[in-house]
């Protein structure tokens, strides 16, 4: 046993040693181009116009898709088993190449018909979790009431007083444990959780504490080589208790990817209307209210833009906001939203722009706001 | 990307959240007992034969729901019962410094009490007391965990309130989140108003915890307050309540017990000079990560071995992710529930497994008898049953199984008592109890048995008489604890001897062993070497008579015997026997890969090897080559491996362009070849399709590569090189 010991050591020290020579290899590699290094620039590529490049990107003929069509159908077999770890108290976490939206959902739709499900699509730029506690707390409240496990004598709580609740009195509610049915749960399936809309660490957190309720089981999906690392290991081996899946699909991630700029397309930073409503429905309706301001403030003075001073008085006057801290608050978050972009003169004044073009801020301000 | 080209995103893709489907009524009208008839019915239909078929048909029909019952169930029972052991033997192993810390804080409170009471009016007032000395000290515990990853600790605090707790003290258990930057002392007051007080407390403010404990029915009970991670916690905030706590301990005299993993010398790091001196440091120890551990392998995986048990790979797996990679209890705990789980989803007649341990549980019995078995294979499953042919066949499996009780509960007195000597070589048993499950080991330690023997008429004349047996020669732990139990000296001996009898007081067989051996003590002990020849283990009989008084390490000889008895007749490993799949989980493979996720590796892998897990016939025949039919993402990648850890995008995109058109070019040729073949559309009009499609195509590669981690997009000092992350796999 010894021998068999050492000898995976060995092997350890004999992958660790390969990952550390590949990666002087390729700064070798890179030092040595530096002084052959390509000059090539990307603008010498004759990029198509930009609307074509997209639409192009939309119509992409699929490679394999019979072959995909078959993957996916070989991991039917495979539900029994997703299930029986999940209704054991573990979480599932799938990763692997390729958008295992169909997947998951499927698996969903077929095997977890006895319980609620509620999709949380990660991928998507803000996500408030808040309202997920809250939409996962009716759904729960539904289910209780359907099984009669409770009478309403039992639980003061209506469906609406959901919405007036704090986090952890949601929390608690998601973790009763006095139901004595074990099997009593609703399914949270997530896409892509080291997505944009939830990578900070706080709402890795609140979702670990809400996997861990006793209420709440977990699929979730992964795509990100290092999204392990947002998890400390009371996250993820009490809390989300995961029961890693190993599933490529080669599907194309076509909604998964549809906020990230095509690297050809020069002026693709910019927000499209589609994306900016998503992104601007997430916020909060101050937050909402900042943005109209901003945007009408923006469609009357389009050469210059908002100053920051400016907007607090305009909104002041509006009862909007009391103190600058808020609006500062607001603005950092649309603007790591990709939404405005934070501009610092040379006399201090701090403006912000929007980052659409106008014809289509007018239209996003008929149709949204 | 107008919403008018996008068909195939339905509004759900961009909803943050929805409910994708409520719970099914159907489950209501669906009985366990509906189940069972609808399984019988299948079996009724059904011919031996077609044994797959019908296994397959059987899983379709039942529901997955119900068919997965009684597998829920076994694992419920199991897994309930390895749990509680856990807890059990975790408590008791911090049951003593539990006590001591609680007689601590006792002291500390009547410490504080000496400080003066508050007179009425100074009680009701809603600032602190403040006397002419200096202000007041808070009694605070150290409590090294030695261990870095406080996960593991989290569980110790826990206990430790419910600890203290039992003994009538107000416990708060606060952990560093509370003690961020961002939410600020209000927040931690908050938290702990709330831990203390019970509900939901709007107002942090002090003065509300200071009248709370005026009241009769909570006063003269010390207040203790548990951070179980103290590094962790943001120093500012801690410092503010600190001070704020040692002005008000005349009116709320609070304890603090700290978790420390590193050391402790760890508030001097985070907090100033001026808040130290407000703290009256006392310092305690928990026990190591490896003590829990083998305290825990004694428990689940050795005493209660026939409740679920590891083979030697998975075992040796266990070992060296808990030594080498994680090193925390929690994570071999884990463990070892997903091998639970999976032993109960992957061995149908593993539920036999979980009807003997209910059955065990409420009769109290130990062992088995085959008709019990029997009674329990009929009551079976379908699914389960089917493996098990003919009447023959299940006589066999009862016999067999209840004969795998039998000897498991030799094997682990085996290893309890070699354990009990190995703590004098101070051998882990961890280490020990992977080597007590090798099969491999088994079958030497047979084989030089043999050979033992047969060296042993040789030397009938060797000088050192424990030379003789077999189990000396033995490498490894075994070996290295025998030899030590031969060269001990007699009083500890008489200690080992005595922790023996303890451990094998239920077990008949080896208890008659130890018996002859503890006679032989008595013997010495009285000095009547005559009455100690008697019943000595019958090899060395003759010689015993006549050296037992002339040597004084005859007892040591007869100990090693009696391990080396042991060792041969009952330390056989569970892969050995028949059966044993019903109670042992060995699939390493499958653990491993459910237990640890490896998503760097196994995403590269998945670009660079994809045909493999295709399996399509176009690009399986070429290899690793990069042919054009290959993923656009795959080949992209395989060209990323090219560069060095900067990819020039037009270069990566030229020879992107190249493989893809390369393609193209045969296609084409192969047209003009044939021209039968269908016609192609104008080939003018179609170059700038192509071209646009190829820089789409390029562009949903970069983006995918960037989804996964593998590339970073262009920063604005370099815009013409995209960055590698990956290097290796």
């Amino acid at each position: 046993m010894e021998l068999n010991g050492n000898w995976e050591e060995e092997e350890e020290d004999e992958e660790e040693f390969e990952f550390s020579r590949n990666y002087f290899l390729a700064k070798e590699l890179a030092s040595s181009a530096k002084k052959s290094k390509s000059k090539n620039r990307v603008t010498d590529i004759n990029v198509v116009d930009e609307q074509e490049l997209r639409e192009a990107a939309w119509q992409i003929e699929p490679k394999h898709e019979s072959e995909i069509v078959l993957l996916l159908d070989s991991y039917k077999t495979k539900y029994p088993e997703w299930l029986l770890a999940l209704r054991c108290g573990f979480g599932l976490l799938m990763y692997g190449f390729g958008s295992k939206k169909a997947l998951i959902e499927d698996f969903a739709s077929t095997a977890l018909t006895e319980y609620a499900v509620v999709v949380i699509n990660g991928y998507l730029q803000a996500i408030n979790l808040k309202q997920v506690l809250i939409a996962l707390a009716e759904v729960l409240w539904d289910q209780m009431k359907a099984k009669r496990r409770v009478s309403y004598r039992d639980l003061p709580m209506s469906q609406q007083s959901f919405h007036s609740q704090s986090m952890d009195d949601l929390l608690t509610f998601l973790d009763q444990v006095e139901i004595e049915d074990g099997g009593f749960f609703v399914g949270v399936v997530i896409h892509n959780i080291d997505g944009p809309g939830l990578r900070d660490s706080e709402t890795q957190q609140c979702l670990a504490r809400l996997a861990a309720c006793a209420r709440i089981r977990v699929v979730a999906s992964i795509d990100h080589v290092n999204a392990p690392l947002f998890w400390d290991k009371n996250m993820a081996h009490t809390q989300f208790n995961w029961c890693w899946y190993h599933v490529p699909t080669f599907a194309p991630y076509k909604v998964e990817g549809m906020f990230y700029p095509l690297i050809l397309a020069h002026g693709s930073a910019n927000q499209t209307v589609k994306t900016a409503t998503i992104v601007l429905l997430s916020l909060t309706s101050n937050a909402q209210s900042v943005f109209k301001v901003l945007a009408e403030h923006q469609l009357c003075h389009p050469e210059e833009g908002n100053a920051r001073d400016q907007l607090v008085i305009v909104m002041r006057k509006q009862k909007l906001i009391k103190s600058l801290m808020t609006v500062k608050k607001h603005l950092s978050k649309m603007h790591k939203h990709r939404l405005v972009n934070l501009l610092r003169y040379f006399d201090a004044q701090n403006c912000s722009y929007i980052l659409v073009n106008n014809q289509t801020l007018k239209e996003f301000l008929e149709e949204v706001l | 990307m107008p919403p008018s080209t996008t068909p195939e995103v339905v509004e759900n893709d961009l909803q943050p959240f929805f409910v994708l489907h409520k719970a099914s009524s159907r489950i209501k009208d669906r009985t366990p007992t509906a189940q069972t008839k609808l399984c019988k019915r299948n079996k009724l239909s059904s011919s031996p034969a077609s044994e797959k078929q019908l296994r397959g048909s059987v899983t379709e029909e039942c529901d997955h729901h119900l068919f997965q019952q009684p597998q829920i169930e076994a694992f419920d029972i199991v897994w309930t019962k390895i749990e509680s052991t856990i807890k059990d033997v975790l408590r008791d192993l911090n049951a003593s410094i539990f006590h001591d810390i609680q007689q601590w804080v006792l002291e500390c409170f009547n410490a504080t009490k000496l400080l003066g009471e508050p007179t009425i009016s100074e009680a009701t007032r809603s600032f602190p007391v403040l006397n002419n000395t200096t202000p007041g000290k808070l009694f605070t515990s150290l409590v090294s965990t030695r261990n870095i990853e406080y996960v593991d600790d989290i569980l110790t605090f826990e206990e430790l309130g419910n600890f203290l707790k039992s003994h009538g003290f107000h416990v708060a258990m606060l952990s560093s989140l509370e003690f961020s930057l961002k939410n600020g002392i209000a927040d931690c007051l908050k938290a702990l108003l709330r831990e203390f007080l019970g509900g939901a407390i709007d107002s942090a403010d002090i003065s509300i915890l200071a009248s709370w404990y005026r009241e009769q029915v909570n006063y003269n009970k010390p207040l203790v307050l548990i951070i179980n991670d103290l590094e962790r916690c943001c120093g500012s905030v801690l410092t503010d309540i600190i001070l704020m706590l040692s002005e008000w301990v005349v009116k709320v005299p609070i304890i603090f017990i700290f978790g420390v993993a590193t050391t402790v010398d760890i508030p001097r790091n985070i907090l100033p000079s001026h808040v130290l001196e407000r703290l009256c440091p006392s310092r305690f120890m928990l026990g190591t990560p490896a003590e829990r551990m083998d305290a825990i392998v004694e428990a689940v995986l050795v005493k209660h071995c026939s409740t679920f048990s590891i083979g030697h790979k998975v075992a040796v797996f266990l070992r060296n992710y808990f030594i080498n990679q994680d090193g925390t209890v929690t994570s071999i705990i884990r463990a070892l529930k997903v091998a639970c789980l999976l032993h109960f989803s992957m061995e149908p007649l593993s539920l036999l497994h979980g009807r003997t341990l209910a059955e065990d549980q409420e009769e109290g019995k130990s062992s088995l008898s085959p008709e019990t078995m029997l009674k329990y294979i009929d009551e079976l499953p379908l699914y389960a049953r089917n493996q098990m042919v003919d009447h023959q066949t299940k006589m066999s499996m009862a016999e067999g199984l209840s004969d795998l009780v039998t000897k498991q509960k030799l094997w682990s007195t085996a290893v309890l008592c070699l354990y009990e000597a190995g703590k004098y070589s101070n051998v882990r048993l961890l280490d020990l109890f992977c080597e007590a499950l090798s099969q491999d080991l088994y079958l030497l330690r047979s084989s030089d048995c043999h050979a033992g023997y047969e060296k042993d008429r040789g030397l009938f004349s060797t000088n050192d008489r424990c030379q003789q047996y077999p189990v000396m020669q033995c490498g490894g732990f075994i070996g290295q604890i025998v030899r030590k139990v031969r060269d001990l000296s007699t009083g500890v001996l008489y200690q080992l001897i005595e922790s023996w009898g303890k451990i094998t007081a239920d077990i008949s067989e080896v208890h008659e062993k130890l018996e002859t051996l503890r006679a032989s003590v008595r013997c010495e002990e009285g000095k009547s070497p005559r009455k100690s020849s008697k019943g000595i283990s019958r090899r060395p009989a003759s010689k015993i008579s006549v050296n037992i008084d002339k040597n004084p390490r005859m007892l040591n000889s007869q100990a090693v015997a009696f391990l080396d008895c042991l060792v041969r007749n009952f330390l056989r490993p569970i892969e050995g026997m028949p059966f044993h799949e019903i109670f042992c989980f060995k699939n390493v493979e499958k653990l491993q890969l459910v237990l640890i996720g490896d998503p760097r590796r196994r995403i590269q892998v998945d670009l660079l090897e994809f045909h493999k897990i295709l399996k399509c016939s176009c690009c399986s025949k070429s290899g690793n080559s990069l042919v054009p039919s290959r993923h656009d993402s795959s080949i992209m990648y395989s060209l990323a491996q090219e560069h060095g850890d900067l990819i020039n995008i037009h270069d990566w995109f030229q020879s992107f362009r190249s493989i893809v058109l390369q393609h193209k070019n045969k296609r084409k040729q192969t047209a003009k070849q044939s021209p039968s073949l269908k016609k192609r559309k104008d080939m003018n009009g179609s170059a700038d399709q192509n071209e646009s499609s190829i820089q789409a195509r390029f562009c949903r590669a970069v983006t995918e590569l960037q989804i996964t981690g593998l590339v970073r997009m262009p920063s604005k000092r370099r815009p013409d090189f995209a960055q590698r992350v990956a290097f290796g796999l």
